[in-house]
């Protein structure tokens, strides 16, 4: 008995769109708002064109270490001002480094939109770096760095080992948490130059999702970032990548990991591609749940695998939120018992048949309905909206694509998806790292 | 504060509006709001099996595990294809006293997941084969689980509050789980999965009162009585001597200090909400501007509640590196103390009683985050009302009640400490705070 027939899956999805605003200052900070004026509630972000690939040489993991400055006082607003202003609000703050952004943001009870904008203006025009904080956040960061990455099983599993093998070029194929002899070697003067290299106002995005009217919001960034001078933004970075032309192999030694696991990197698709929706569909085709491809026959068949999952960009980023070149990566947990030559082999004939045969209609309609509820529960969140605009904004200048994503994913044909499959995900095409218990 | 920085205005107040609250004729009670920004719908059906009500080791593990797998009318592929053709997504979670499916859709599909979710609830087959892939797959997880360092500090931590109370349990071992089969997870099903003791909570794109009508054809049929349950109540326990877990090579310690406290609902618990955001609740609390931004001794220090029905269990710690276990220990236990023992600052109070009144009217903002809200209280036996009236009760606690109840709760002296680090660098400069208890980190049972 199945409670969805044929019929029903054929019924147009209701359409729901967000009003999108984009303005720019002249000073070219972006300003992209999407009001919900009845919300008691707003999500302020502000995203840096700049990430783990522009770090430079011989100063890996100084992006990420930057974010944590970035939270250290600023002219106007002493080291904790910042911390203690929001939580006076009764909001929450984060910041978060990509390959290609790194992003700030503040959820607050919008009647702290004021104060918020004060802060965020007050560190784009004048941060304050000492050697006290420098030094107090090296260290914060190598505990970071130890206890999510050496302090762990499968610690860097695999967003982390996984590119230094998949590329060639140093911006794509370095330690984005940063070797700790670079982070020791950091200085004052490198931060300095690093903030006024990249978080230049034309270099932003200001994102105001929520409660506020756009008109209002408009006068209010004026009011704070107008007044911040342009500076020089960098030029665009040459990022570009060789395709390889044959499987890489990487053995890893994990003395901490009990069982093994594997991870396979594809080239993946940009955006834009033909194939670049096609291929995000194709993640869930293959590895969304039980009836998925993988789990129908690698987990549940073959018992090759004790799970697997996999996405463009998996597991750190999505589909969205890369502007160089990027993996589709796919993650599992192997039997022991299982050798990866059998795993990939089994892995290379499904990934064949996707692209000689496709997916089939229901299991075609079946990943868009998810993508597009995954979507809704997203943007229902103003953090999550806020996400979404700032990385269309700053990685693709488009924010408007919100709207459109969900038409262009319900147009995706299964042919679109065989294609897709028989361009990218081919074995010549991947990068597969043996993640293994032990020491040698 | 530094001049010039626009002031805050009032955190806005949180309005709900009145649920639909109904109760069917089989006494399954059934809370739905209408939210309907996007169209979506979120479910969450809440019964009392959590894993201190599954006597038999590892059956409740299995229960949550297997549930997804079959029901009498479709197989585990069937379900999931149904299931991802509505855009529609389940998940089971689970803690010691609760089980909860919490389950979403496009909202047109509104009927076809509330169908979906009464197969699993009413009719869960648990084939055998299914159960015995679920106890590999719980085996090989509690495996990788054990490997982490936060792991046996978490079970040691239990043991030692709460000793032989069901909250104390260990999780279960190799053998436990190889032990339990199919017939003791359906007949845990049969007894905890009964309509009167079950509750759901709908939010979403609906029209509430036709909820109620498709709740009511898809729910109607469930029969039975009985099925509540709950833990017995917590006794404190006075600790013993600090726990270390001799984990070699390890590169930095898990230093946890945890105690036991009264649940949602006690009159010290909201006192005790606004010491536990001061001592260690976020990026403004005393622990990360000491260890973290003073000393950079860690990246996360923290206080976390464990919200049990019987209790909440407390632990406040952080992962330091080796070389400054001691002295991050120091600071620890010099933060428990200062809070019980000294008034916080007016400022630090204002900014808590902020801080928990906002992120509160933050979290029910979405669907999810609503649904998630209401049928947590439901489990307390709690409603809407309890998060519209949040900010006003908080707002008349002072000083001194913050103070009591962190000298009657948290202070050092009731606290069980377990730390998890390599022994052979540690050991004496913890030796130096009092006896030692030494263990060894097991890696699989």
């Amino acid at each position: 008995m199945g409670t969805v027939s044929p019929a029903r899956a054929a019924t147009p999805v209701p359409v729901h769109e967000p009003q999108v605003e984009v303005h720019q200052l002249a000073n070219g900070l972006r300003l992209v708002v999407s009001p919900e004026p009845s919300s008691p509630v707003v999500a302020v972000g502000v995203f840096y064109r700049v990430g783990f690939r522009l770090e430079p040489q011989g100063q890996t993991g100084f992006a990420h270490l930057f974010e944590h400055l970035m939270f250290q006082g600023s002219a106007h607003a002493a080291k904790m001002v910042h911390w203690d202003l929001v939580q006076n609000a009764g909001g929450v703050l984060n910041g978060f480094t990509r390959h290609d952004y790194t992003a700030y943001f503040e959820v607050v009870p919008s009647s702290a939109l004021e104060t918020m904008c004060y802060l965020e203006a007050d560190r784009m025009a004048a941060l304050d770096i000492t050697e006290e904080t420098l030094q107090n956040q090296r260290e914060v960061v190598k505990e970071e760095v130890r206890v999510n990455v050496l302090n762990q099983p499968y610690g860097g599993f695999s967003w982390l080992e996984l590119p230094q093998h998949a590329f060639s070029r140093y911006p794509n194929a370095h330690n984005f948490y940063g070797e700790f002899s670079d982070l020791e070697r950091a200085t004052v003067a490198d931060a300095r130059r690093f903030y006024d290299a990249h978080y230049a106002p034309g270099n932003a995005t200001m994102v105001l999702t929520g409660g506020i009217d756009p008109d209002a919001a408009l006068a209010v960034v004026e009011r704070h970032f107008g007044g911040i001078p342009a500076r020089p933004v960098p030029p665009e970075p040459d990022l570009s990548e060789p395709l390889p032309t044959a499987r890489r192999r990487v053995l890893h030694r994990d003395p901490q990991a009990p069982v093994p696991r594997i991870a396979v990197g594809y080239r993946m698709a940009p955006f834009g591609d033909r194939a670049h929706l096609p291929l995000t569909l194709a993640a869930d085709i293959l590895t969304d749940g039980r009836a998925s491809r993988l789990h129908r026959r690698m987990v549940r068949g073959d018992q090759v695998l004790l799970d697997v999952a996999a996405g463009p960009n998996f597991p750190i980023g999505d589909a969205l939120d890369f502007r160089g070149p990027a993996l589709w990566t796919l993650e599992a947990t192997r039997r022991p018992e299982a050798s990866a030559e059998r795993v990939l082999q089994i892995l290379d004939a499904e990934m064949d048949r996707l692209g000689a045969d496709g997916p089939t209609a229901e299991e075609l309609v079946r990943a868009q309905r998810r993508w597009l509820s995954a979507h809704y529960a997203w943007i229902d969140s103003l953090r999550g909206r806020m996400t979404v605009l700032g990385t269309l904004d700053a990685v693709h200048r488009d924010p408007r694509q919100l709207n459109r994503l969900p038409a262009a994913v319900a147009a995706v044909t299964p042919e679109d998806v065989a294609q897709a499959a028989r361009e990218w995900l081919r074995p010549e095409r991947s990068t597969v790292l043996d993640w293994v218990p032990g020491t040698r | 504060m530094s001049e010039g920085i626009p002031a805050l205005g009032p955190v806005p107040r949180l309005r709900l509006g009145r649920p639909l609250r109904t109760e069917l004729d089989n006494q399954l009670s059934l809370t739905v709001v209408a939210r309907t920004a996007v169209p979506r719908v979120e479910l969450h059906l809440l019964v009392p099996a959590g894993t201190v009500l599954a006597p038999v080791p590892a059956s409740g593990e299995l229960l949550r595990r297997a549930l997804l797998t079959g029901t009498a009318h479709r197989d585990s592929v069937t379900l999931t294809g149904d299931l991802h053709s509505i855009g529609g997504d389940l998940q089971v979670a689970q803690d010691e006293d609760v089980l909860m499916i919490q389950g979403s859709a496009l909202a047109e599909y509104e009927a076809e997941l509330y169908e979906l979710v009464a197969d699993v609830a009413l009719h869960a087959t648990f084939p055998a084969a299914e159960v015995a892939a679920e106890r590999v797959r719980l085996a090989e997880g509690l495996r990788m689980a054990r490997s982490t360092p936060h792991f046996p500090a978490g079970e040691t931590l239990r043991a030692l509050v709460y000793a032989d109370h069901p909250y104390g349990w260990p999780t279960p071992t190799d053998g436990q789980v190889r032990r339990c089969g199919a017939p003791i997870v359906r007949e845990l099903h049969r007894r905890r999965f009964r309509p009167g003791a079950a509750q759901l909570t709908v939010v979403g794109a609906v029209d509430p009162r036709r909820s109620v009508a498709r709740v009511r054809r898809a729910f109607g049929d469930w029969r039975g009585r009985g099925g509540q349950g709950r833990a017995p109540a917590v006794r404190h326990r006075p600790p013993g001597p600090l726990t270390l877990i001799d984990r070699p090579g390890s590169v930095q310690t898990v230093v946890d200090l945890a105690v036991s406290t009264p649940p949602i609902g006690h009159p010290d618990h909201l006192p005790l909400v606004l010491a536990t955001t001061i001592l260690g609740g976020g990026m403004a609390s005393r622990l990360f501007r000491n260890l973290r931004e003073r000393h950079g001794y860690t990246y996360g220090p923290r206080t976390q509640g464990d919200s049990h029905l019987r209790d909440i269990l407390v632990v406040s710690g952080a992962e330091v590196r080796t070389e400054v276990t001691g002295a991050a220990y120091a600071e620890l236990l010099y933060e428990l103390g200062r809070l019980a023992t000294t008034d916080v600052s007016a400022e630090e109070l204002e900014g808590a009683k902020r801080y928990v009144t906002g992120t509160r009217l933050i979290g029910v903002q979405t669907q999810a985050g609503l649904a998630g809200s209401l049928a947590s209280l439901g489990a307390h036996g709690l409603d809407h009302r309890y998060l519209e009236t949040f900010a006003d009760r908080i707002g008349r606690i002072g000083a001194a009640d913050v103070r009591a109840v962190a000298a009657r709760h948290l202070a050092p002296g009731r606290a069980q400490t377990v730390m998890v680090g390599d022994a052979k660098r540690i050991l004496d400069e913890v030796r130096v705070f009092g006896p030692v208890t030494l263990r060894r980190a097991t890696r699989s049972r």
